[in-house]
């Protein structure tokens, strides 16, 4: 091209747009959504990121809707969730983790106090109905998911009252009974949801009937027999048993005062038990655990599965703990026990490499107590459900919570044995509600799920961010604790919006405006509306010529780079 | 894919809510730091400027006869001249009694080495000009021949390293002090890592009455040899080691600084170009001048007291940086 220049020539404003510098570009960036650590990590699929850019946004009631679609129980798991979210969340490597479960409650709480009306189903009702039998955590997620899409659920459950564990066994020092009440309360009266109290599957129905009456059915109905539990075939006479122990304080609020204790296990009923007897008076409470205290240089497989923020707190109130130790012998005189041989034992691999507990010779010990008291666990009662138990303790099914040979009957919750949470439980109703309705559907495959691998902090631009500390919560001194009184108390609304400003927005755009600013080539442009990714920038690929910068300089690691040759 | 196939891009553009003095179309390198910075300094600057630009690569690159980037008015001359061409701007709006301002402005090459008489007649006589140096440390225009901006020990087409020498000799002229010691308002240093304190120094600068000086450090990826995506990453460790010292002079004398949180060993930044490759070879010349270079920066955080207080500021390195959902950074 030849052009003669004159004098007096110019050259018109902004004419360089007629120039397409995007055909020098070999890779172009792109939007991507990335599943936040929190999200990938949070047994009940709640995605944390999300609801945290609300509440940063002081958009607390969205906040709640969007954490209620996948866990409708806030202010439960907000209390006694052991969050494994805030284990996996980014900013850990940064300064501390966001207090995710602290902000949850708070927002539960909100939803309670304000009361916020679940939302409508989002699909037009569909006249097919499922039974839900078993109204505890996992039961009460599977009715909500079940009638958010729009199915009618009969919700049966054995007791007078729904709740399951969180009602009978989770002491209010820690769930205080009127926020179950509360929370549970919303979630029955919910239009769809039916429930059915004092209705016992084995005694009152069967589950022919149900599955002749219902479209699909799921079995929630958590694990109500005690393990047997003997010493070379020796019990105490007066035999007291962890979990029944402990339903009967909840029930009548009194337990007997022994003057000293041992309690063999170490999950959440042996810690529980443990704390309720030292706050009623127990002098010394022993825990014996095959298990270590959870802490730095335990593995995972050897610590205490009880959650370890009460095992602190137990440790604090006075409860001695025994690792890696186990009952020999029970002392007896007469009938009567009066005390108990403990050995030193671990779990070790056995020649086909399997786990076996093995005692140390020569580390036995004698401890004299009044009352032993097994805390083992918990299996699944086979009145009503035998054929679908065989010999098992608990239920087999696939991930998706389906049996074997039963295309429309689910189980979840802890009557899967390899489960033990509240939020497990939450997650199994919910993933067991979506498998229902792609089933009833007729859709093929498995529903998606969103634990895909979480961005790592890695693929973070931690440059953007500032440290700031993580709040606290007022905890109750250890003198003051009653069993009643519940020991940790909320965070402020102020402190809560702190927690979305310090979220790093995992793999999500915060609209920043980092992007638009950096751009050296004017290639990022702003749109005031939302894009139809979510973010409010848009690539004019007829300038951009691959430079990568943005992607590099992304903060939340929003933008990859893709091969564009 | 991403793209939204409803939202016209081209009116969009019109639409950004922002100054848009300098354009898309432009013909500078992937990650081109100048570009970055020019369109920062006319942004923040706004509409109501005339510019003087010196010959290098920002006047190449935007003005592809019959096209141009730009869209305010812009007028090029000569690679020595450009503070000469502000002065007599200036002195020409003056005379009409218009408040248009003026910024005039250029390359390394152009500001310390061949515009640098220009530059120090118009500060002495005091016009009412902002100049802005957009420091790439070397004449890349013409293919990275050493400045005197260009840092000790850095590799250029004419400061090769080898046997008689580890890159550049000498050392990287202190200009913003010569510039200062004219004894003007207000000289500051700038970074294309800290678009908002940049931006501030900006309208700070236009909004004073004399001569003001603007020093902003701009990483060019194909000089320097790094990967384009770097770009930021480069010039805030340049900010983070004090190679370059984030500074602000009035009448001669030190009036802000950008404290340095957590300072970065030298090599941090030195490593990711190839303009210092060859300081980690293992040859004692390259020890050497990697401890030299540490010492300048040492001696830059000594000498403009660098160092944090006990409180964490909220505009030092770690600070002056940070993002927020929905902000405009
Ligand atoms: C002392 C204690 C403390 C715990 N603390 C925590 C904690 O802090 N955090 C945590 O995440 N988890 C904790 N857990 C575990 C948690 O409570 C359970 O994992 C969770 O409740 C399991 O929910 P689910 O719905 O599967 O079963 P459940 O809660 O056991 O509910 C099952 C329901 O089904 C009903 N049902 C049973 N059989 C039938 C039948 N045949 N017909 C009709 N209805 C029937 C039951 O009455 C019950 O309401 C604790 C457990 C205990 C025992
Ligand atoms: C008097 C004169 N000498 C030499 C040149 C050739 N020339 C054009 S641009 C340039 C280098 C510009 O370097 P710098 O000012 O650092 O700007 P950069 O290109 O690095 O942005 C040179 C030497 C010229 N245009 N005029
Ligand atoms: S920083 Fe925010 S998004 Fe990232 S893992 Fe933590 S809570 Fe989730
Ligand atoms: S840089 Fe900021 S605005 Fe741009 S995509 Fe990333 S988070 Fe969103």
């Amino acid at each position: 091209m030849s052009v003669k220049i004159t004098r007096g020539s110019f050259a018109r404003p902004g004419t360089s747009l007629q120039f397409d510098t995007g055909s020098w570009r070999i890779q172009r960036p792109q939007h991507r959504h990335a599943t936040a650590p929190c999200h990938a990590a949070c047994p009940a699929g709640e995605d944390a990121q999300a609801w945290l850019a609300l509440v940063e946004q002081e958009r607390f009631r969205d906040a709640w809707e969007t954490l209620i679609a996948a866990n409708p129980l806030p202010a439960i798991t907000g209390r006694v969730c052991h969050h494994p979210c805030e284990a996996a969340c980014n900013r850990g490597n940064y300064d501390e983790p966001i207090a995710i479960h602290h902000v949850e409650r708070l927002i539960g709480d909100m939803a309670l106090e304000e009361d916020w009306p679940l939302p409508p189903s989002q699909t037009n009702g569909d006249p097919r109905e499922v039974a839900v039998v078993g109204a505890g955590p996992a039961g009460c997620s599977a009715a909500w998911h079940l009638a958010r899409s729009g199915y009618r659920v009969q919700l049966f459950e054995a007791l007078p009252e729904a709740g399951g564990l969180l009602r009978s066994a989770i002491p209010p020092y820690r769930l205080p009974a009127a926020v179950v009440e509360r929370e549970l309360h919303r979630l029955l009266a919910r239009p769809g949801i039916r429930f059915l109290p004092g209705q016992r599957l084995g005694r009152d129905f069967d589950l022919d009937e149900l599955q002749a009456s219902f479209a699909a059915v799921f079995l929630s109905i958590g694990t109500q027999r005690g393990r047997d539990w003997s010493i070379d075939g020796a019990t105490p006479s007066d035999l007291h048993v962890g979990l029944p122990l402990l339903k009967e304080w909840m029930d009548v609020g009194a337990i007997p005062t022994w003057n000293s204790v041992a309690i063999v296990g170490a999950g959440n009923t042996a810690i529980d038990l443990a704390r309720v007897l030292k706050l009623s008076g127990v002098p010394e409470v022993h825990i014996i655990s095959h298990k270590a205290i959870p802490g730095p240089g335990v593995a995972p497989d050897d610590a205490m599965p009880a959650i370890r923020r009460e095992i602190e707190q137990a440790l604090e109130e006075g409860v001695v703990i025994h690792e890696h130790r186990g009952v020999q012998r029970l002392i007896l005189r007469g009938e009567q026990v009066i005390g108990v041989e403990l050995v030193h034992m671990k779990k070790l691999p056995d020649a086909e490499g399997r786990l076996q507990r093995v005692a140390f010779e020569g580390t036995e010990s004698i401890l004299h107590v009044e009352q032993v008291i097994p805390a083992i666990g918990q299996v699944v009662e086979p009145e009503g459900v035998q054929s679908l138990l065989g010999q098992r303790s608990f239920f087999r099914v696939d991930d998706r919570g389906c049996f074997p040979d039963h295309p429309r009957l689910f189980t979840g919750g802890d009557a899967r044995g390899d489960r033990g949470t509240v939020s497990e439980a939450i997650g199994d109703g919910r993933r067991a509600a979506l498998a229902i309705d792609r089933l009833l559907r007729q859709q093929a495959g498995d529903p998606p799920s969103p634990a895909q691998q979480p961005i790592p902090a890695e693929q973070l631009n931690l440059n953007y961010f500032e440290t700031a500390p993580r709040p606290r919560v007022p905890v109750l001194d250890v003198a003051r604790r009653a069993s009643f009184a519940e020991i940790e108390g909320p965070l402020d609304t102020r402190q809560a919006l702190g927690e979305g400003e310090r979220c790093l927005s995992c793999g999500n755009c915060m609209a920043c405006d980092n992007c638009w600013t950096l751009c050296p080539d004017v290639a990022v442009l702003k749109t005031r509306e939302v894009a139809s990714d979510g973010s409010h920038y848009l690539f004019d690929y007829g300038y951009c010529k691959g430079c990568g910068l943005c992607a590099r300089e992304c903060p939340t690691g929003y933008i990859v780079m893709q091969p564009d040759l | 894919m991403s793209q939204d196939k409803d939202i016209p891009l081209a009116e969009l553009r019109r639409a950004q809510p922002r100054f848009s003095g300098f354009e898309a179309g432009h013909r500078a390198c992937l990650g081109c730091g100048e570009a970055l910075a020019a369109r920062l300094v006319t942004e923040s600057a706004g509409p109501d400027v005339v510019y003087a630009n010196a010959t290098g690569c920002l006047e190449v690159f935007t003005t592809a006869w019959p096209e141009s980037a730009w869209r305010v008015p812009w007028m090029h001359s000569l690679f020595a001249n450009a503070a000469a061409i502000g002065a007599g701007m200036e002195a020409a709006l003056k005379a009409q009694g218009r408040s248009t301002r003026v910024i005039a402005m250029g390359g390394d090459g152009g500001t310390f080495d061949i515009g640098f008489q220009a530059l120090s007649g118009m500060l002495e006589r005091g016009h009412n000009v902002l100049y802005v140096c957009y420091d790439n440390e070397a004449y890349m225009n013409t293919g990275i021949q050493r400045s005197s901006s260009t840092p000790h020990a850095a590799v250029t087409t004419t400061s090769p390293a080898g046997r008689e020498r580890m890159g550049k000799r000498h050392l990287k002229k202190d200009i913003v002090s010569i510039v200062a010691a004219h004894h003007i308002p207000y000289a500051a240093t700038a970074s294309v890592a800290y678009p908002a304190d940049l931006r501030k120094k900006v309208r700070r600068a236009l909004a004073i009455d004399g001569p003001t000086f603007l020093h902003v450090h701009t990483p060019c990826p194909l000089g320097w040899g790094h990967d384009s995506a770097l770009t930021i990453e480069i010039a805030r460790l340049a900010v983070q080691t004090g190679l370059f010292p984030v500074i602000e002079l009035e009448r001669g004398g030190v009036a802000g600084v950008m404290p340095i949180r957590e300072q970065r060993p030298v090599s941090d930044y030195l490593r990711l170009q190839n303009r210092f490759r060859h300081l980690f070879a293992d040859d004692v010349r390259a020890r050497e001048e990697l401890e030299h270079l540490q010492a300048l920066a040492d001696h830059n955080i000594e000498r403009y007291g660098l160092r944090p207080g006990h409180e964490a500021d909220p505009l030092d390195t770690e600070g002056a940086d940070t993002v927020k959902r929905g902000g405009v950074r």
